[in-house]
């Protein structure tokens, strides 16, 4: 794994953007992703949509390298960790956060976790909220641009479309920065992108395997 | 018939006698001079003959492509069958046909079913369907020219050959406008029939073609804006006719020309209309209502006009642009002039001058019957998998049986065990290794070892997606204060902000919000942009790109004869002074130098996909010479090389980079294949499930299991490589997009004709379009037009002459 890392100030904070799709807030040795999507294609398999279960462990395993290289303490989750509902997929989370035992996991709720409290408990989330405060930067699923607050989020899925110079255009995920928000690409592989225009003012860093750049 | 004072045409008398005799067959006529009864005749006929042989229930089932025929054709039809006196009922099923209307059938089978294929694949799907089809004696499959070389015409050979499984003695017939593989069509449809035969209706139709002149030859043609220049010459067509059909090729087009119509002779609001697929359904039937009744003046339509009901007051088809086909032209000019003995007059509007030389191509190929192949589709897996589900819903099915029944298709009879076993476990276990696709859940066997769906909301959402036709996800376009206008790509939507204006069905809309699939507008006015849909950009077929290049090179020498050759001949003079017109023994390069670069142009003349692929290829291999980039451009004559340095290339290097030794190798090495399956994938993805569609208007009920085919196709490549459907996507880039037949003749014709290789300063006439084409590429077109006129002005000092 290629890790491509990009310094910003926000809200007065220094923060790493890298191209595994996680920002890290090293003074607090705190690793924020969104949009993590668990249990998505075991979803669609039960939904006789016949997918390999490869693609979630892909995704637990780029984690698992994020959390070692960083020697992150918190990880905070900005909304939808699980897809649909509990799955196997799901359950088996807890294998994985059972492996990290100095390490919390805190999540913010996002529209797809729609699952019990308990069973976040139970695979290993101790920490939920629906928005949280850290200093002054507030951290939510859903962004709410009248707010006037310093937030960071998810959601949305950014995407940047770039015209080629030959022909034809090619999608990278990014991070859409203003001086008062910030939104986080979706961790999973397995999501779409949203390359609809955001704020007018917004500054996008989009990634690939092999860089990160600033558009 | 014979009571309405027609005398029966010899082939419909043939058809009678060898149904009469139990064949199966094919009937082969051109529009409007019944072919429908001399099928359906055949079947009333037997039937009073041994009535004893029919039992009560579904006798005759009739698949047409269209729904909109189905209802006219079962009108007519029912007027025969009262005449006769005969009891039986004719009913329609598809799409249209209301629930009630469905249910009766369900429990009581009419007499004769018109169904389309998806609602034929639906019948298939009920577990009612061995009582549906067991006095079934004949099924009819009507316009088969329109199915074959389609995936709605694999649906047809699997239904067919599911029926004809039940049904033994099943007759089958198909009805088809001339192609050039008739005999193959036969085959595709009867592989299983041993009694068949071929009818061939002597009868010919006439076709009228008409160029319409431009007042001045343009001698640096380009495409798109000829048209405002042309449209003062439509106008007086439109008013001289009783009723005229305005065809355009794409959806862009038709609402321009709607546009430019209007503003040339605003007499024609109210009096003509749009037609295109983004239009309401129901906008759309009120349309052809209107233009069956007369009364409307002119329709602009897209393809989605070159089939159905025949509108008898139309007497005038114009076609805007080149129909790319002569298949396409003739069924086009065919929709005017119905009765078998009047002619059906075209008239060809070109929207740029080159085009006449089309013309020209076409009235030889008209001439010559020479009709492109429609070439049938093999191993289309992603429609087996369907199908599959399909009859798993209906009532079930067991493998080991299905498979032979499956493997007397045409399209799968080259189909091996190994693959029939995975399409079954795509099915069962979602692929092939049980443990990555754990939890998987569609099709199980049951108790009597029949492989079913059990799952109800599987079964919905199959129900609801079965077909082959995919669109882009569509949203609805709603007016606020209700009413549907029509249907717009959620690509082009998704750019607009509220507040933004776009141009639909020919009105100014003003985008409001977009809410659950659906585009909320109200009318407004002022300056608006028209959706530029997605597809619809056919490459000229083979057929026509030999008769281009004979009659280019006829024009080489100075005494045409053509009205439409007469005329191109001050661009024919200047391409002969500063290039070349290749002869039909030649290939033309040219190195063209300009300010801004060195640009090479070859012509091929064989269609825009072929070209994309020569392009990519021939810079392919000009950089194994030396290290250059290019940026290309292409359409349906020739392409471009583009580089900012100098492009140099000996009469040996060219003839090197020409050879087709290592041919396919290196049109490998020079593609993304990668880039084009996944394209292909799109479709496969959603047509097998893997992708479940959007369908316009409907909530997003399904969200939670959206995905794109792109994200699939990347998941699949890294996971599971051997995937068949995956497969199937790089098969369709090397049967479809490369079109590798087409590329080999075309270099084994380039490398036994003599390379001539030409040099200027300035685009040639030939040069000219493509080099447009590519600057329309990066450029908006507010000022496209006005730098093309620069350029055509430094190109050409003096001014063009008048004819």
């Amino acid at each position: 794994m290629n890790i491509i890392e990009r310094e910003i100030v926000f809200a007065g904070s220094e923060l790493i953007l890298n191209n595994q799709r996680v920002l890290f807030w090293k003074e607090k040795a705190l690793l924020v992703l969104s949009d993590l999507h668990l249990g998505k294609a075991s979803h669609f398999r039960k939904n006789g949509i016949a997918l390999p279960t490869e693609i979630a462990t892909k995704d637990l395993q780029r984690l698992e390298k994020l959390i070692a290289y960083y020697n992150a303490k918190k990880i905070l989750i900005v909304g939808d960790l699980i897809h649909a509902g509990n799955n196997k997929e799901v359950s088996d989370f807890k294998n994985f956060t059972t492996r990290f035992d100095d390490v919390d996991f805190i999540l913010i709720k996002g529209n797809h976790d729609r699952i019990s409290e308990k069973k976040l408990q139970e695979i290993g989330i101790p920490y939920v909220y629906d928005s949280l405060r850290i200093e002054h930067i507030t951290f939510s699923h859903q962004s709410n641009p009248e707010s006037n607050i310093f937030e960071i989020t998810g959601h949305t899925h950014p995407g940047v479309r770039l015209k080629m110079p030959t022909r034809g255009y090619i999608k990278l995920p990014c991070f859409v920065v203003t001086d008062k928000s910030l939104i986080l690409p979706a961790f999973s592989h397995f999501t779409g992108l949203n390359t609809s225009s955001f704020s007018e003012k917004a500054v996008y860093y989009a990634f690939s395997d092999d860089g990160i750049f600033k558009i | 018939m014979a009571a309405k004072g027609n005398a029966p045409f010899s082939f419909q008398e043939k058809t009678w006698e060898k149904y009469g005799a139990g064949y199966s067959g094919l009937v082969v006529a051109p529009t409007g001079f019944g072919k429908t009864f001399s099928v359906f005749l055949g079947v009333l006929a037997d039937f009073m003959n041994y009535p004893e042989q029919y039992a009560s229930g579904l006798k005759l089932l009739w698949i047409t492509p269209l729904r909109s025929l189905a209802k006219d054709l079962a009108r007519a039809m029912q007027e025969v069958i009262d005449e006769i006196g005969l009891d039986w009922s004719v009913e329609v099923r598809n799409g249209d046909t209301d629930l009630k209307a469905k249910q009766r059938q369900s429990k009581q089978m009419p007499d004769v079913l018109l169904v389309t294929p998806e609602s034929l694949h639906l019948l298939l799907a009920q577990k009612g369907r061995v009582k549906f089809f067991q006095s079934l004696k004949c099924v009819v499959v009507d316009e088969w020219h329109e199915l074959l070389g389609t995936k709605r015409g694999v649906m047809v050979e699997l239904a067919l050959a599911f029926l004809k499984n039940e049904q033994n003695k099943l007759r089958i017939w198909g009805i088809t406008a001339t192609i050039g593989n008739l005999d193959e069509a036969m085959q595709v449809l009867l592989t299983n029939s041993k009694k068949k035969t071929k009818i061939v209706a002597t009868e010919k139709k006439k076709i009228d073609i008409q160029s319409v002149f431009p007042d001045e030859v343009e001698i640096l043609p380009w495409s798109g804006h000829l048209g405002s220049k042309l449209v003062e010459k439509v106008v007086p067509i439109i008013l001289k006719s009783k009723s005229t059909l305005v065809f355009t090729n794409t959806r862009n087009q038709s609402e321009n020309w709607y546009q430019l119509l209007l503003e040339a002779y605003p007499d024609f609001s109210g009096q003509i209309a749009l037609h295109h697929s983004s239009i309401d359904g129901n906008i759309r039937q009120w349309i052809e209502e209107a233009l069956s009744e007369g009364k409307l003046k002119a329709v602009i339509a897209t393809s989605s006009l070159d089939l159905g009901v025949d509108f008898k007051p139309v007497d005038t088809v114009i076609q805007i642009g080149s129909s790319k086909g002569v298949a396409r032209f003739m069924q086009r000019a065919g929709r005017s002039g119905h009765s078998p003995f009047e002619t059906s007059t075209i008239y060809f509007v070109p929207t740029h001058s080159l085009e006449l030389i089309e013309v020209a191509a076409l009235k030889e190929a008209v001439k010559t019957k020479t009709i492109e192949d429609k070439t049938p589709m093999l191993l289309t897996f992603d429609v087996l998998v369907q199908f599959l589900v399909t009859l798993a819903l209906g009532g079930g099915f067991k493998a080991d049986v299905l498979f032979d029944v499956i493997k007397n298709t045409f399209a799968f009879s080259e189909m091996t065990e190994q693959e029939w076993r995975w399409c079954i476990s795509f099915i069962t276990t979602g692929g092939h290794s049980l443990k990555s696709y754990e939890e998987f859940h569609k099709v199980v066997e049951n108790e009597e070892g029949l492989l079913v769906v059990e799952k109800r909301r599987i079964a919905m959402r199959h129900r609801m997606n079965i077909g082959v036709i995919v669109s882009d996800a569509m949203l609805r376009v709603k007016f606020i204060s209700g009413g549907y206008i029509g249907m717009v790509e959620e690509y082009f939507i998704s750019k607009l902000k509220p507040g933004d204006k776009f141009i639909l069905a020919g009105r100014v809309l003003e985008l409001l919000r977009i809410k659950e699939m659906t585009a909320y507008i109200r009318l407004s006015a002022g300056r608006a942009i028209t959706p530029s849909w997605i597809g619809g950009r056919l490459p000229l077929s083979s057929n026509l790109s030999q008769f281009l290049r004979d009659k280019l090179s006829q024009s080489a020498n100075n005494h045409p004869t053509e009205k439409e050759l007469k005329f191109l001949h001050p661009l024919f003079v200047k391409q002969q002074e500063t290039s070349r017109i290749p002869n039909v023994d030649e290939f033309l390069v040219e190195k063209i130098t300009t300010k801004e670069g060195c640009h090479i142009f070859m012509y091929p003349f064989e269609g825009r996909l072929v070209h994309e692929v020569m392009a990519s290829l021939m810079a392919y291999r000009i950089s194994r010479l030396y290290p250059i980039s290019f940026s290309m451009a292409m359409n349906d004559y020739g392409f471009e090389l583009f580089s900012d340095s100098d492009i140099m290339l000996d009469d040996k290097q060219l003839a090197q980079i020409l050879d087709r030794k290592n041919l396919m190798q290196d049109v490998f090495s020079s593609i993304n294949a990668t880039e084009m399956a996944q394209r292909k994938f799109r479709d496969i993805a959603v047509i097998s499930g893997l992708v479940i569609q959007n369908l316009p208007g409907t909530q997003r009920s399904n969200k939670s299991l959206q995905s794109s085919s792109g994200i699939i196709f990347k998941v699949l490549e890294e996971h599971d490589p051997q995937h068949l459907l995956l497969r199937q996507a790089y098969a369709e880039v090397f049967n479809q997009q490369l079109e590798e037949p087409r590329l080999i003749a075309a270099f084994e014709r380039i490398s036994q004709s003599k390379i001539i290789y030409r040099t200027a300063t300035q685009f040639t006439p030939l040069s000219f379009p493509i080099k447009v084409d590519n600057m329309r590429q990066s450029l908006s077109s507010e000022d496209l037009a006005q730098r093309i006129a620069k350029l055509q002005k430094q190109n050409l000092r003096k001014k063009p002459k008048r004819k």
